[in-house]
């Protein structure tokens, strides 16, 4: 197989068969949180692409290159928090200067991108799993691709559930836990693609 | 290159991580919202006419409501 094909098929499989949000749990809080409208979805779902792109392609070197000669991979973790909290800070900072547009669709979202703990867990994962920088990045796409895809037809689902006739009981955060259970049970079935 | 060089190169790369992130915050707190963007956030008027119990925002306003109405 071709190294593309590799790194497309690593996408696919980091995006529908083992998503983040739906296998592991991380960027639960973003995901019950802002995934009640389509267009905040939308909006918080690039902003957190953007940053586990940009995060994974920061920490992989610094893991390798710097922590590890230096033996000390175990502050992994402190580094990847400073630098995905600095990442964001320089991003918002650019968006707010350069970008009114991008602020006024993203702008309160940014802030939130440090406290998610899917752009943390994938930027540990790639060092934790061993994976080369191409690897690395092929996991970072996918999984943050995997993301906007969930939380964005999880407020497509939430948006026409409020319009339905529901138990008052259900109502709420009830009723989208319900949701993100049924969807990760669809989700569990693309694990027999390929065997 | 020398284990200790390795560990300063790491001690450094550590610190410059911390001071960006520092002076990004202290620039980022300072930059002025763009025209038309000072007020992002939630509004009484918009959170009145939503109808989603579950956001934070509006079990606040609902607790302001049933406070006021006992007063």
């Amino acid at each position: 197989m071709s190294a593309i094909a590799t790194f497309l098929l690593a996408i696919v499989s980091a995006m529908l068969i083992d998503n983040v949000v739906l296998s592991r749990f991380y960027g639960i809080c973003s995901f019950i949180g802002v995934g009640n409208r389509v267009k905040s979805a939308y909006s918080m779902g690039l902003a957190v692409t953007f940053v586990i792109i940009l995060a994974s392609l920061v920490c992989w070197p610094i893991y390798y290159y710097v922590l590890v000669p230096a033996g000390i991979p175990f502050m992994d973790t402190l580094v990847y928090i400073l630098v995905i909290a600095s990442l964001v800070q320089v991003v918002g900072l650019f968006i707010k200067k350069k970008s009114p547009a991008l602020y006024k669709s993203l702008g309160i979202y940014l802030p939130l991108i440090t406290t998610n703990c899917a752009v943390l867990g994938v930027a540990q994962s790639n060092t934790d799993s061993g994976y080369t920088f191409a690897q690395s990045m092929s996991n970072a796409i996918g999984t943050s691709l995997g993301f906007l895809l969930i939380i964005v037809v999880f407020a497509c689902i939430r948006e026409r559930l409020e319009s339905s006739n529901t138990p008052k009981a259900f109502k709420g955060v009830p009723l989208a836990l319900v949701t993100a259970a049924l969807m990760a049970m669809a989700f569990m079935g693309l694990q027999g693609i390929g065997a | 290159m020398p284990q200790w060089a390795y560990l300063l190169i790491a001690i450094i790369v550590i610190v410059l991580l911390a001071i960006i992130f520092v002076v990004s915050f202290i620039f980022y707190k300072r930059t002025p919202p763009p025209k038309g963007c000072e007020n992002i956030g939630p509004s009484e008027g918009k959170c009145a006419s939503c109808n989603e119990k579950g956001c934070h925002f509006n079990i606040y306003y609902d607790k302001n409501k049933k406070n006021d109405e006992r007063k």
